[in-house]
């Protein structure tokens, strides 16, 4: 009798167990749905629900997304844990399809990396000559700046810039910051502490009303173009990828219907993606 | 069953406490076993009751030592019964408290319930069967652990200090509950006591434990009144320092 | 966005009461038995849990996610990005909390609790049993601090789950991505709810807590 009641409790704790794990087994179920890895960037954006469920009405396909650091989105496709990659990280995607991990690199739209910073802009960068001029500028004036330093696309793009400006931001005199975040943090960060930083104009556009300190100095620079791609992780490597699912959503973002719905995407009445899609590769 | 303890030795850091214990209370005899505070006692009876395990040194039960095999280890620690200075009642009843050993031995339904009140009446705490053990006084508890001993008709029943605590009334109580407990089940009791008055009243033979050691035995009459030993002598008029 | 935050909601109970039951089956009668038992490597052991009890949920997160991953030795099973994978991870946080906890309540209870069981002839089982029911409070703390550090934690279900829209977003990941996104409103309504969730499984706990003590 002692002993019993024991059981009596353990026999509902295990019942109530059996029912939880049973619906999260249902839900858990193997996927139907293509799962694609992109960008934190690419998720600020605010394309995503915009163009996906234009996608799958189109096509029927249910597509699902994680959102990660560029590093990590390809990593995803390595493992082969995702069917599809979208990321804007041209030599990282390069690498990428030279592993075998990936069939090719599919161009699909770009839009620009915007240089921001504070409105009294102390290094003067409104009248820079060319985005590596106002990194120098920047230098010049000991302004602080702040860097992703994620290893993401755009962290790739700020490192090539100050390459070009010939300068080590670390001993330049930039009062230089390392975030180690994504945009939207970074710009957060940015607009408290009266920084410059390097952000894409999708994730600025969104935010712009929320970062009363911050201004968009400079922009008119082709070196700032950030070219977007999606590639499809490689059967070959990695057979349990949904490959046709893979080859439709590919085949439709650079097809007309995709490439138009992406011209007219707006932020806050910004257009800020041109489409460039050539055809599947 | 006779209780039989043959050079029993304990230390505890070092410290001698049990030097070679050797004693035998007969089956069916209440044995007073006596001493100043801190000079083992207890330790020995912790021997008997499988808490403890001597350095040296075996416990017989009925003449054998307790069996390896867990099984029939097991069987012969379910004859003893034992009761503490302190009861240490479970969450609980009083009923569920008694009800334990009982519980424990796989017993049941109406006969749980019988002898459960059988025993709560025999240290006449029937009214509080269903009062829980933190509200009892310090009497009423020991006197439910003390139920809760003997209603699985222990064959040896261990008796430590455990009217030490309490006033007179429960200490007359819990006397009466175990002559009565005696007188029905012949069963072998060892009452460890500084209480010289309650060794007289309820115990047929006692003995005297000193330095590690069974100094002296015997009858409780003489025993008291004209001990042999000199330090037996001591203890009993009060002489020897506590 | 009302059936987001319901679905987000239910999942976040869902994930959290499973892996806190998981953890108290797995936890608790492991945590009788090795309070009860006097082994040699009892203190390493203990050592082992105190360190366990700070593991980080990002870390036990990053684990899980190398065994799930395809490429890893439980790829075949397919839970990366799944609820069962986010329950899997939360697991292995919740459990060394509640076995800790259970270990130190039934190993410093008084010994006499577990003498007097034992001179009343319990068996092992039974013992444990009797420990068990006489450490309910004790252990019903371990299962409170457990599910706490379950709805809490956001790193193990955000490396494991990948917060994928309609499968794998909890209470705490969305506000983890509602805070980069600037949607600050948002992601107190969802805390506030979190914090509701918390107080009246807490509320539950306690009365049955309650029941448990004289």
């Amino acid at each position: 009798m002692h002993f019993r009641i024991g059981r009596r409790w353990l026999a509902a704790l295990l019942a109530a167990t059996l029912v939880l794990v049973a619906v999260g087994a249902y839900l858990s179920l193997p996927r139907s749905y293509l799962l694609m890895a992109t960008t934190t960037s690419t998720r600020d954006t605010g394309l995503l629900p915009y163009l996906l469920p234009e996608f799958s009405a189109d096509t029927g396909v249910q597509i699902r997304y994680i959102a990660v650091g560029t590093g990590q989105a390809l990593d995803s496709g390595r493992r082969g844990d995702v069917d599809v990659v979208m990321v804007h990280a041209p030599s990282l995607e390069d690498r990428f399809v030279a592993e075998g991990h990936g069939l090719c690199r599919n161009p699909i739209m770009h839009n620009r990396f915007v240089i921001v910073g504070p409105s009294a802009d102390p290094a003067g960068i409104r009248n820079a000559t060319s985005a590596a001029d106002a990194f120098l500028r920047i230098a010049n004036a000991s302004a602080r700046f702040e860097s992703r330093a994620d290893g993401s696309g755009t962290h790739a793009k700020e490192l090539e810039l100050w390459t070009a400006a010939g300068l080590d931001p670390a001993s330049s005199g930039v009062r230089y910051e390392r975030t180690e975040q994504g945009m939207g943090a970074t710009l957060t960060i940015a607009n408290e502490r009266d920084a410059y930083t390097l952000s894409d104009d999708g994730t600025w556009f969104a935010r712009e009303p929320d970062l009363p300190y911050l201004e968009l100095l400079f922009s008119e620079d082709a070196a700032l173009e950030n070219p977007y791609s999606v590639i499809r992780v490689n059967p070959a490597a990695h057979p349990g990828v949904h490959a046709s699912q893979a080859v439709a959503f590919v085949r439709w973002l650079v097809g007309p219907r995709g490439q138009s719905l992406i011209g007219a995407f707006t932020v806050n009445g910004h257009a800020i993606f041109t489409p460039d899609g050539a055809g599947e590769c | 069953m006779t209780l039989e303890f043959a050079g029993i030795s304990k230390a505890f850091d070092g410290r001698e406490v049990l030097r070679g214990v050797d004693l035998r209370v007969e089956a069916g005899e209440v044995f007073a076993l006596v001493g100043p505070s801190g000079v083992g006692k207890t330790t020995l009876l912790r021997c008997a009751s499988f808490l403890l395990r001597p350095d040296g040194g075996v416990v017989r039960f009925g003449g054998r030592e307790a069996p390896d095999e867990p099984g029939a280890a097991l069987a012969l620690r379910r004859r003893i019964g034992f009761v503490a200075q302190n009861p240490c009642l479970f969450r609980g009843t009083a009923s569920y408290n008694v009800s334990f050993g009982l519980c424990v031995r796989g017993v049941e339904g109406r006969e749980l319930e019988e002898r459960t009140d059988e025993a709560l009446e025999s240290v006449g705490l029937r009214h509080l069967a269903n009062a829980h053990g933190s509200k009892l006084s310090a009497g009423e508890a020991q006197r439910v652990a003390f139920a809760r001993a003997i209603v699985v008709r222990p064959e040896v029943l261990l008796l430590d200090e455990f009217t030490a605590n309490l006033d007179p009334a429960n200490v007359a109580q819990l006397e009466a509950a175990v002559t009565a407990y005696h007188r029905r089940s012949r069963a072998t009791v060892l009452i460890v006591t500084h209480n010289l008055f309650q060794a007289k009243r309820v115990a047929t033979r006692a003995g005297f434990l000193f330095d590690g050691r069974i100094v002296e035995t015997g009858g409780v009459e003489g025993f008291f009144t004209n001990p042999r030993d000199g330090r037996t002598k001591a203890f009993v008029r009060g002489e020897m320092p506590y | 966005m009302a059936g987001d935050i319901l679905g987000v909601t239910l999942l976040s109970l869902l994930v959290c009461a499973s892996s806190t039951l998981i953890a108290t089956l797995i936890g608790v009668p492991l945590g009788v038995t090795l309070g009860l038992r006097e082994f040699g490597g009892r203190r390493l052991l203990r050592n082992l849990l105190f360190t366990l009890y700070g593991l980080p949920p990002v870390l036990a997160g990053l684990l899980v996610f190398l065994l799930l991953s395809r490429g890893g030795p439980l790829g075949g099973l397919g839970l990366l990005f799944t609820p069962l994978g986010m329950v899997f991870a939360q697991v292995v946080v919740v459990t060394p909390i509640i076995l800790g906890i259970t270990m130190s309540v039934v190993a410093t209870m008084e010994r006499r609790v577990k003498e007097t069981a034992l001179a009343l002839g319990a068996d092992r089982r039974q013992l444990s049993t009797t420990v068990l029911r006489e450490a309910a409070a004790g252990i019903l703390t371990a299962v409170m601090v457990g599910f706490g550090r379950a709805i809490s934690e956001v790193g193990a279900v955000f490396i494991v789950g990948g917060h994928i829209e309609g499968q794998t977003q909890v209470l705490t990941t969305t506000i983890i991505t509602d805070i980069s996104q600037a949607e600050y409103g948002h992601a107190i309504a969802l805390g506030v709810i979190l914090l509701a969730i918390a107080a009246v499984v807490y509320s539950l706990l306690y009365r049955l807590q309650e029941r448990t003590l004289p």
